[in-house]
């Protein structure tokens, strides 16, 4: 019963709000007339007898306030009260509110880009059940861990006993032919113990299991596909079961769909179709690197059984790593580089592998180091941003504590409009990360390989967001709302001013700026280095033409021609092309320049520098390849159509190779010889020496690089098919004579991207460019919010002086003393800002100095000019509040006061 | 300062109900009531009645109807409730063992001890 009444009271108050407001209205003022008439008929007059029964009752706000309490009003009623003040209050300032927004907005924002990047690179884990417990094992000399050939893999998983089992994985592109037309798809091989250690459930059907995997049997293969590919291709309809695949030019069976979450073992790629290695192995016959004891290329994973330790699992491989190696590794491996001074080692598999991941972690974690610091420079901001509006507010505030405010109250007001700011900077600030995340991705995305990175905003991120939100609110809310609403109230109304109390807050936030002041400094210090180091990286002169230069891949994998037919359809391709209107020049080549490919060779010269035996890099190129790429012929001739199979062997050397092999002579008719334990080449003749052009990176000055003519190289390298170059006036023409030409002669293969040489050229510089472009924006953003702070903190200071500043100009200061001291005032926040900011940037330089090329991180012009800069927007910040104080009118000032 | 506010809130409560246990009765009469039986020895903060009433309500002691007062206007009438009356009877006799005893303590002498 009397809960029964308690909850219909608090109904009727909740639910009835306005009726009860107007019935308590009623009610009060008719008690107040009543007492009013009972004076009145005592001999007092109307008027009179008003005003005394008003004061006889008391302050009737306050009976209100205390009335809505009594009836269980006060909770949810009051906070919706404040609520809905608070909208009020930031609506009633939306210049405020809009820039509180935004700097909240950009320091979550960019936070959370950052971090969700290094979260799906680095942190997640792989969706499998425990995937604590699995491990990768590698093989490689100490420090240079890499895949393991598939002898290493089947002896060592025929020993090991410390795992419940181990599986490989590759990762490879291949070809699907769908209704006669063929287009690359994201692929992989795994071994049949791959899905029931992973332990993944299917989404649909089975996943691939030992049988699948067995080598010869019926030629009938299964395979099992992604989700989303299962939603492209077949609607998502459990009919894709028992459908046929043509991959690679071979039929597979679909036996099963991957969950939703499983996008490989591999972060960055996700495989539309995994089939069993047994497809490869019978697909390429003899030539299947499955059992080449000389081929590394699976990703060996396994899964520690439940109580082995990762030390005890270590131990265990360390006990039968001598074994495995003597039985798998090739009797000549010593001679092999990527074979020689290997060990087998174990490293967490928690998270899957992530090539993309090792190249951008120190990129990535010198952002988020960036970021971190962007967020307390915008807490610094917001904190004094809201303490310049807590002094206009102090008297809403004084009046409010006047009419029966508590101070609770007052303060609760305060953290709920910092937490609708927080709560909206934080959403404006996801939505914001969603964009600056795909923009990230856009660097590091390299134009050849697509970047599939699963960016959806998880529960780290989430949590991370909201952990800023709420610091936000605490540093800048919370703090400030308890030192804002301690005051006398009484003495503040009589006085009518709030001196003592705006000095004192004024003194936090100056404390604050030099605070903003350094960290600006140093964000912008460190952009300056890298967009300097980034552009001297893009004006290196790379060795070969840039504009106009396209490259196109090609998969001839599964043409019937063979041999002299394959060059044959090279030739009619190349003329084809060669003919093409627009199209200057076009050659065939094996390695693309600024790619992450590479081909090795050790080589003595046959006459000259004797035996002594050097290690090379290798190219195998076309007829007419250097005029193609632009880079010079220095002595000699370039391969042409006589450069043939049956031909007297040549080749062309570079300048640093020439160089090396003949320091002395013309290298010029001169020989040199492989000196790889299987001699890949002939003795080859040096028919040309060319200028040094850029290998692998832009950074490396250009290795000694031997070339070989293609039609020649071909013999020896029977399964390899070279792309195709051309130069022409615009990159459209050359894309069109391609498509033609692939039509005409090849037209069941896919058209695989094509790239620019000034794409390539910018892809291979992904980080340096990632790091520029993202630091610059940072670095900006970090000089608006500072001058945005103390434009604020000078306009407040300058209207509180105004009364004094009209008193020294009625005194005889001119315009200039007064605008000087105002300045000088500014000048402090620098006189310490600046220096702090040095020495943060000094002690951040040691971590980037090895992200940088060629500039010393403590380059004095940069930082001179980082610091001018930082002067230049301050002084620009303090200047236009300071010219508005040197207009003040001494009548208007001293009048006002 | 806590202590003084809790028992002047318990007392008057205590007034209110009495005064509404002889018949309905609007805020300004209750306060005419309670004034009118202590024979004005009693001074009552006129605003500080309306939160009492608000709480009594609340919590089911006394219930509220709106009527018409003496000289014709609309006025919130309060009585009270059964659960009230149980309240009123168990607090009255508690504030009457209470006094007996405190009267008790302050009567006694030196030599009683």
């Amino acid at each position: 019963m009397r809960l029964w009444s308690r909850l219909r009271s608090w109904l009727r108050v909740t639910l009835g709000r306005s009726r009860m407001e107007s019935e308590m209205d009623a009610e009060l003022r008719f008690h107040v007339e009543a007492y009013a008439q009972d004076l009145v008929r005592g001999g007092v007059q109307r008027d009179e007898a008003m005003r005394r029964a008003r004061i006889a009752f008391g302050g009737i706000e306050r009976v209100k306030e205390e009335g809505r309490e009594a009836r269980g009003a006060s909770l949810v009623e009051s906070l919706v009260q404040d609520f809905r003040y608070g909208l009020r209050m930031l609506g009633k300032t939306p210049g405020f509110t809009l820039i509180a927004v935004t700097i909240l907005a950009l320091g979550v924002g960019s936070n959370t880009a950052v971090f969700s990047l290094i979260d799906a690179l680095l942190l997640r884990s792989l969706a499998v059940p425990e995937p604590q417990e699995l491990v990768h094992i590698s093989y490689g000399p100490p420090g240079q861990p890499g895949p393991l050939s598939g002898p290493m893999f089947d002896r060592l998983r025929e020993r090991q006993s410390s795992f419940t089992d181990l599986f490989a994985w590759t990762n490879a592109p291949m070809v699907l032919t769908e209704n006669g037309v063929a287009r690359p798809i994201q692929a992989a091989y795994a071994t049949g113990s791959a899905f029931p250690t992973l332990k993944l459930t299917p989404r649909l059907g089975r996943l691939l299991e030992w049988q699948d995997d067995e080598a010869g049997g019926a030629n009938r293969f299964n395979a099992v596909i992604s989700e989303a590919f299962w939603v492209e291709h077949f609607r998502a309809e459990a009919g894709a079961l028992g459908q046929t695949l043509i991959v690679n030019g071979a039929a597979a069976t679909i036996v099963g769909v991957m969950p939703r979450s499983f996008n490989g073992i591999t972060v960055d790629y996700a495989p539309q179709v995994v089939l069993p290695f047994a497809f490869e192995t019978a697909l390429h016959g003899k030539s299947s690197g499955r059992f080449e004891p000389a081929q590394r290329w699976l990703f060996a994973m396994g899964r520690r059984k439940p109580g082995v330790s990762n030390t005890r699992a270590q131990a265990n491989l360390a006990a039968i790593a001598g074994d495995v190696l003597k039985e798998a590794l090739p009797a000549h491996y010593q001679s092999v580089d990527y074979l020689r001074d290997g060990g087998l080692s174990l490293a967490p598999g928690r998270t899957g592998n992530s090539p993309l991941g090792e190249v951008y972690s120190r990129p990535l974690w010198t952002l988020q180091a960036l970021v971190g610091l962007l967020m307390i420079l915008c807490c610094a901001n917001l904190a004094s941003l809201l303490l310049s509006r807590s002094l206009s507010r102090q008297h809403e505030l004084v009046v409010r504590s006047a009419l029966g405010a508590g101070r609770m109250r007052l303060i609760r007001q305060l953290v709920i409009e910092s937490t609708m700011l927080a709560v909206a900077g934080a959403g404006a600030g996801i939505v914001l990360s969603q964009w600056m995340s795909s923009l990230l991705v856009g660097y590091i995305e390299q134009s050849d390989f697509p970047v599939f990175l699963d960016l959806r905003p998880n529960a780290a991120v989430f949590l991370w967001t909201i952990g800023l939100a709420v610091l936000t609110v605490v540093l800048a809310g919370a703090l400030p709302a308890l030192h804002m609403t301690r005051f006398d109230t009484e003495a503040m109304l009589r006085s009518g001013k709030q001196r003592g109390l705006s000095r004192r807050k004024n003194r936090l936030a100056a404390c604050l700026l030099p605070l903003q002041v350094a960290l600006s400094l140093l964000l912008v210090s460190v952009a300056l280095l890298f967009a300097v180091s980034t552009g001297r990286l893009l004006r290196v002169a790379p060795g070969f033409q840039v504009k106009g230069v396209t490259l196109f891949g090609v998969d001839f994998e599964h043409r019937p021609e063979k041999g002299e037919a394959r060059l044959e359809l090279y030739r009619k391709m190349l003329d084809a092309i060669r003919q093409s209107p627009g199209v200057e020049a076009a050659s065939v080549l094996a390695i693309r320049p600024l790619s992450e490919a590479g081909i090795d060779q050790s080589a003595a010269a046959v006459e000259g520098n004797g035996p002594e035996e050097k290690h090379l890099f290798q190219n195998v190129v076309g007829a007419n390849y250097f005029a193609t790429a632009g880079t010079k012929v220095l002595v000699g001739r370039e391969f042409s159509q006589v450069d043939r199979s049956g031909g007297t062997p040549v080749c062309i050397l570079n300048q640093a190779a020439a160089k090396f092999f003949f320091p002395r002579q013309i290298a010029l008719g001169m020989h040199v010889r492989s000196t790889m334990p299987i001699a890949t080449l002939p003795n080859c003749e040096i028919v040309g020496v060319v200028a040094d052009a850029k290998y692998n990176s832009l950074r490396q000055p250009a290795p000694p690089t031997i070339y070989h003519p293609y039609e020649q190289a071909s013999l020896i390298f029977p399964d390899f098919d070279p792309g195709f170059i051309t130069r022409s006036r615009g990159t459209s023409a050359a894309v069109a004579a391609f498509k033609d030409a692939l039509h005409r002669f090849a037209p069941d293969t896919p058209l695989l991207p094509v790239v620019t040489m000034q794409r390539q050229l910018e892809d291979s510089v992904g980080r340096e460019r990632l790091l520029a472009v993202t630091s610059l924006f940072f670095g900006g953003v970090a000089l608006l919010l500072t001058s945005i702070g103390l434009y604020g903190l000078e306009t407040q200071r300058v209207t509180q002086r105004t009364a004094e500043i009209g008193l020294r100009v009625a005194l005889g200061a001119q315009r200039h003393d007064v605008l000087r001291s105002i300045l000088r005032e500014a000048a402090l926040f620098f006189v310490v800002g600046v220096p702090m900011g040095l020495a943060l940037t000094a002690v951040a330089s040691r971590f980037v100095g090895s992200l940088l090329y060629e500039i010393s991180p403590l380059d004095p012009a940069l930082h001179a000019v980082a610091v001018l800069a930082m002067l230049a927007v301050g002084f620009l910040a303090a200047y236009l509040p300071a010219r508005r104080a040197t207009r003040v009118d001494p009548m208007v000032a001293l009048r006002y006061e | 300062m806590d202590k003084q506010l809790d028992l002047l809130q318990g007392t008057l409560d205590m007034l209110i109900l009495k005064a509404v246990s002889l018949g309905p009765l609007h805020g300004y009469g209750i306060l005419l009531r309670i004034q009118q039986i202590s024979k004005d020895r009693l001074e009552i903060q006129q605003g500080s009645l309306y939160p009492a009433l608000y709480r009594l309500e609340h919590q089911g002691w006394i219930a509220s109807e709106w009527g018409e007062s003496e000289n014709k206007r609309r006025a919130k009438y309060y009585r009270l409730t059964a659960a009230g009356k149980r309240r009123f009877q168990t607090e009255a006799e508690k504030w009457n063992r209470m006094t007996e005893v405190i009267a008790a303590i302050l009567g006694t002498k030196p030599e009683e001890v």
